[in-house]
Order: C-alpha cells, then sequence, then structure tokens
C-alpha cells in the first residue's frame, strides 16, 4: 500500500485535501493533540470526518500524540473508546500509557507510533511493534539507510514525512519552549523557540538554528523502492491553500511514478510551487545526508508572504464561474485554475462581473464573490492563484 | 540515612576526588554514545567498581550495532546502564545480562502510567524534569519499582542530529567554540554544546532540585556535573541544606506549563 498521508486542522481542510488527492488524513480532536492551538475537531466533528472519508474509501488517523502528564490521563479510556466508536482507521500516539490504555482495555484501535518518539533503529521498532503497534511514523532524522534497515528487519507499516516544516531538535526531545515561555511543546504549546534568534557568546553575528523545509519530491520514487507505506505531509496549522497546492502537487508525481512517465522535469516544477506556497525553501534534509549550513536558515524566519490565492470556485454553470475572491485581482491578470481530478490550465482574466451582474475592473475585497466567463468545466473547491511559473519553462 | 547519589561525570578529576564516598554511584558518559558532554569515556578508561554507562544519543541503525558490539564488552565493573533509546530498551531486554537498566527518556515519562509499563522491562526510570514537584510525588507514590530523580544540574532541553555551531562557524566563516552561550531576546541564556553525534541545549542554570532528598520510593538521586566545577560539585554532595540560596533555579517544577494559549 502506497499513501499520500495530509494534515487538516478542521473539517474544510480535511475535505479539500481529499478532494484534491490525499488517500488519508491526520487530524487531532480537542484533547490530546500536539497542535493544541489549531482549530481541531470536536467529536461530533471527527465522526463526521470520519463518516466522509469513508464513503470516499479514504482514512483518518486520529492523533493522541502528547506527553500524558498524570492529569491528562483522565478520561483517557473514555476518549479512545469513543475514537473506537466512531471507527477512526487509527491513533497516533507517542506515550506508551496511551498504548497501555488501549491493550489493557481491549479497545479496537490500531496504534501508529508517533514521530514524537524519535525512531531511528530497528530494535526500537521491534519493542513497539511486540506492543501491538502496526505503524511507525519514523523520526524525520531518519536516512536512508535507518528507514530500509527497519523496514527490512521488522516489516512494520513505515510512514516518512515528504513536505513541511522541520523542527531543529528530535522530535520529543525538546522543551525550549517550556522553558522560554512555559509553553509545553509536548503537549501542543510549542512556542517555535528554535526559529528565533539569538546571540552566541555575545557576538554580533545572529545565531540561528531555523531549518528549512523538508521536501522529498526528488525521492519518492526511491522511498517507495525501500518500503516505505506513507507519505506524510506535515502542517496541521496550515491553510486550504497550502494543503491543496501540496497534495495537489503530490498526487501528479505519485500519479506519474505510478505509470513511469515521471521526468525531472516534473519534479522541478512541483518543487517551485510548493516552495512558493509555503514562502520556504526546502531540501531533502537528513535521507541523502547529514543537513550542513546550506539547510538552515540564518537570519530567523525568512518567509517572504505572497498573495497568490485569487480565490475558490463556488460553483460553475452555462460557462461562468461564481469565484470566492481570496486576495486582490484585476482584468488583465494572467492566472491559473487547479482543482481536483483537473490539470491546472491558464487563463486570462478578460471580464469581471460583480455579484448584481455589473462589470467591474478589479475584485478588491477578500470573500468578495464574483462571476468569471469560463470555456469549460471547473469542479467546485477548484482554486485560482496568479501563474508565477509555466511548465513550458521546464521543459 | 544517606541519600544515594547517581553522580553524571564529565571529567576524570572529580572521581578521584569523590572516590572515597560510599553513597555515591559513577555514571560514565560513553565515547559515541552519549551527546551533551566535554568528556565522554571508553570502557577502558572506567576503572572504578559497580560503575553505571550512559548511553543518551538516539541510535541509527549503525548506532545500534554499535551497541550490541559495545554491550558484549563490557567488563565486569559496570554494574548498571541509563540509556533514552528505547531500541536500547529492547537489546537490554532480549540479550542476556545482569545490568542494572534504568531508562532516562528524555522529556517523556511524565505520569506514572508510563513509567510502570516500561518498569516492566527495566529496573529503574528516571522521573521526567519537565513536570511539577506536586506530579513528580504521585508517580513516586505510584511506581511499582523505586525511581531516579534528576536532582541537580544543566538539564538537557534540546537535542538535535544537526551540527549546529558547525554550521553557524561555515556559514559565518567564523571560529565559536563547541561549547557556547547563547542568549535570546528576552535575556534568557542557555549553554549549547556540540559534537560529532548533535548538539545539545541546556539550561543556563543549574536546576536545583535537592529539596527532593528524602524523597521515598527512590533509587538514586542523579546528580549531571556538566558545567559544574568540581567544588560545587562537592558541596553539594556534603551539602545538609538545599543550598536555594546559592542555587535558585526551580526549572518546571513550582508551575505547570501551559497548553493552550487560550481555552476554547
Amino acid at each position: 500500500m502506497i499513501e499520500l498521508l495530509a494534515p487538516a486542522g478542521n473539517l474544510e481542510r480535511l475535505k479539500i485535501a481529499f478532494l484534491y488527492g490525499a488517500d488519508a488524513v491526520y487530524i487531532g480532536g480537542y484533547e490530546y493533540s500536539l497542535r493544541a492551538n489549531a482549530i481541531n475537531f470536536s467529536k461530533n466533528e471527527l465522526k463526521e470526518a470520519v463518516e466522509f472519508a469513508h464513503n470516499l474509501k479514504k482514512r483518518v488517523y486520529v492523533t493522541v500524540n502528547i506527553v500524558f502528564h498524570n492529569k491528562d490521563l483522565n478520561g483517557l479510556k473514555e476518549y479512545l473508546e469513543d475514537l473506537a466508536a466512531i471507527r477512526v482507521d487509527a491513533v497516533i500516539v507517542s506515550d506508551i500509557a496511551v498504548i497501555k490504555t488501549i491493550k489493557d482495555n481491549h479497545i479496537p484501535l490500531e496504534i501508529h507510533l508517533s514521530t514524537q518518539a524519535s525512531t531511528l533503529n530497528y530494535e526500537a521498532a521491534l519493542y513497539y511493534k511486540n506492543l501491538g503497534v502496526k505503524r511507525i511514523v519514523l523520526a524525520r532524522e531518519a536516512s536512508r539507510d535507518d528507514i530500509k534497515d527497519i523496514k527490512d528487519k521488522t516489516g512494520l507499516d513505515l510512514e516518512c514525512f515528504i513536505q513541511g516544516a522541520m523542527c531543529t531538535s528530535f522530535s520529543g526531545k525538546c522543551v525550549l519552549s517550556n522553558v522560554a515561555t512555559n509553553r509545553d511543546s509536548n503537549r501542543g504549546g510549542c512556542a517555535q523557540i528554535c526559529r528565533w534568534v539569538f546571540l552566541i557568546n555575545n557576538e554580533k553575528d545572529v545565531f540561528s538554528m531555523t531549518p528549512k523545509d523538508l521536501n522529498m519530491a526528488t525521492y519518492l520514487e526511491d522511498m517507495m523502492g525501500i518500503g516505505v507505506n506513507s507519505f506524510k505531509v506535515e502542517g496541521r496549522m496550515r491553510s486550504v491553500y497550502y494543503i491543496a497546492t501540496v497534495i495537489y502537487e503530490y498526487r501528479h508525481l505519485f500519479d506519474k511514478i505510478k505509470s513511469n512517465t515521471l521526468r525531472e522535469s516534473d519534479i522541478l516544477y512541483s518543487n517551485d510551487i510548493i516552495n512558493r506556497c509555503a514562502n520556504r525553501e526546502s531540501t531533502p534534509q537528513f535521507y541523502d545526508k547529514m543537513p550542513t549550513s546550506l539547510e538552515q536558515y540564518y537570519l530567523g524566519r525568512e518567509e517572504v508572504s505572497n498573495q497568490d490565492f485569487l480565490g475558490i470556485v463556488q460553483e460553475c454553470k452555462d460557462n461562468v464561474i461564481l469565484l470566492e475572491e481570496r486576495n486582490y485581482f484585476k482584468v488583465g491578470d494572467v492566472v491559473e485554475f487547479f482543482g481536483p481530478n483537473m490539470e491546472a490550465f491558464t487563463y486570462k482574466i478578460e471580464e469581471i462581473k460583480d455579484i448584481l451582474g455589473q462589470n467591474i475592473e478589479v475584485a478588491r475585497h477578500p470573500r468578495m464573490q464574483v462571476y468569471l466567463p469560463i470555456d469549460r468545466m471547473v469542479p467546485k473547491d477548484t482554486m485560482m492563484r496568479l501563474k508565477v511559473f509555466d511548465k513550458k519553462d521546464y521543459l | 540515612m544517606k541519600n544515594n547519589y547517581l553522580l553524571l561525570v564529565d571529567n576524570k578529576n572529580l572521581i578521584s576526588k569523590l572516590k572515597e564516598e560510599s553513597n555515591i554511584t559513577f555514571l560514565f558518559p560513553i565515547k559515541d554514545f552519549t551527546v551533551g558532554f566535554n568528556q565522554a569515556f571508553t570502557l577502558d578508561e572506567i576503572k572504578e567498581e559497580n560503575a553505571f554507562i550512559f548511553v543518551n544519543r538516539l541510535l541509527d541503525h549503525e548506532g545500534i550495532l554499535a551497541f550490541k558490539s559495545l554491550l558484549k564488552k563490557l567488563p565486569s565493573n559496570i554494574k548498571g546502564i541509563v540509556f533514552d533509546d528505547i531500541g536500547v530498551l529492547e537489546v537490554l531486554k532480549t540479550t542476556p545480562n545482569s545490568l542494572v537498566k534504568i531508562l532516562f527518556l528524555n522529556h517523556f515519562n511524565c505520569n506514572f502510567v508510563s513509567i510502570n509499563a516500561y518498569l516492566e522491562d527495566c529496573d529503574s526510570a528516571l522521573v521526567s524534569t519537565d513536570i511539577t514537584k506536586e506530579e513528580v510525588n504521585t508517580i513516586l507514590e505510584q511506581a511499582s519499582k523505586p525511581l531516579v530523580l534528576y536532582t541537580f544540574g544543566h538539564i538537557n532541553i534540546m537535542y538535535s542530529r544537526r551540527k549546529l555551531i558547525t554550521n553557524y562557524n561555515e556559514h559565518f566563516q567564523t571560529n565559536a567554540p563547541l561549547v557556547s552561550n547563547l542568549t535570546n531576546d528576552l535575556k534568557q541564556e542557555f549553554k549549547i554544546l556540540e559534537n560529532k553525534y548533535g548538539t545539545v541545549i541546556y539550561t543556563g542554570k543549574p536546576f536545583n532540585g535537592l529539596y527532593m532528598r528524602g524523597s521515598k520510593n527512590v533509587l538514586y538521586y542523579l546528580i549531571n556535573t556538566v558545567f559544574l566545577s568540581d567544588e560545587e560539585v562537592i558541596d553539594i554532595i556534603n551539602s545538609s541544606t538545599d543550598l536555594t540560596a546559592k542555587y535558585d533555579y526551580t526549572y518546571l517544577s513550582e508551575n505547570e506549563t501551559i497548553v493552550r494559549i487560550k481555552e476554547r
């Protein structure tokens, strides 16, 4: 089984992730999840998410991956029983207390070990396998050889991150946030102190340890070859546009690998799209080598925001699109549509009508609804973005 | 009754000064298996009887094989092991040995259910440093075996596999030492130490948990001597008071950490 696994911070993002090609999503409930400040899912929303996914024959994994303090144990058993009752496909855990609670109470839940457990070797994987863990989300620090060794010697399902932000530290091995701000990094409150700047020995140069993002597009095929089962995108706090863009690009790369039509130009193009959307550079990090200074930033945050996401299609009927705006655009702009089960295409804006049918030159306001003429059908939830990269330039 | 100290040492001189103390067990960071120490030891360099070895590196596919080789070569004066990697626990569980096995799963083991689960496979575990006094006490009450408490010393608060100082030096063409000090915008200070296996950031001040001495259900009180002078360590070992005037840093033991910025 090969799986493209997407993050989803709420129900809207979950639906977008599936529409744009994810095979599975991972989400958090209000409790016990490491993204405590994401919107997350109520019990009813969790149920709706699972029903939505299962209707599409897709999967939902729920993170129960905090490091538990004594008082966090209250209600854990009942919460896990609720998750089993709504038939989530697995829980992602880092604390052995959760595994113990599931096993001791015979709760029918598949267990995936979180990357928080920093698994790098097959003996650690075997320990958890013997406890009943079915899948391990490996440490982002795992190299190709580490991954292959674990697969060969355990046969476990392996899940690896392929895209998104990196911790500077081994996940789970950092409490800088706790110390600097009293916000608990291992219970969902990380303040990302590793993205701050520091003085070193009171020298004038700024010390920074911020890693660039992870991007494994170049190695997807190789990862499939060594037995990785699930390819995970980081980012439960990310926007619908980010999720749509990244999942759309990786879905296309996966499909091209499957049909044996992947070219280097496809990877280069996808990488440029993804990096611009993430506003950060990205690299393979630990897979092929030990990261050097080139895999880090040295001036703290270097994200350059853009307003590429222009709108989302609400409806397409009689050669007219109803679009909900996200960012400013105007007549004459060259844009691009990309969406569920469709190839991206270029579009020059010749005409914009407001909701009353009056011609306008500029769409200025986020959430404003406008009509655009179109020569083809595009599905609901298709996104319109500024055209920055042209695939022809990569051939 | 005297407290049993487990003294994590990173210089040889200190050992000779304290070896006559009957209540001290020396814990040696092992070369190629540790991060965050000024000095690590080969097995040949450990001459003390009933010594413990310390393995806190997270081990990759080569590291775990190297650990298996190390285990086969352990001399008879090595009585126990303190370790972080769960792979080490699996190896120790499945390989015949008589070592006292203490799990130091840094930043985990914050509750009694987890600790008791691991205690099924090892002899003791280190209680997390990241919880309050009250939480520690509850764990001690509920634990199925005596535990180890981190009682004094700078605390390892971040462990990266990256060589952060080397990378910094490379980028700026500079020469910062591999043991350095960091200061952030809030004027908080940290210590940073790199070796070939990664980088550790420590608290700028040593945590003083001497108040925990005399607790029930404790196997050892761990003192980490990294960045402490020999005189400071001797003072701490010999003190009958908690030395709070001299060492006032209580780390996270007083106030519970915040989980959410705003509750829903």
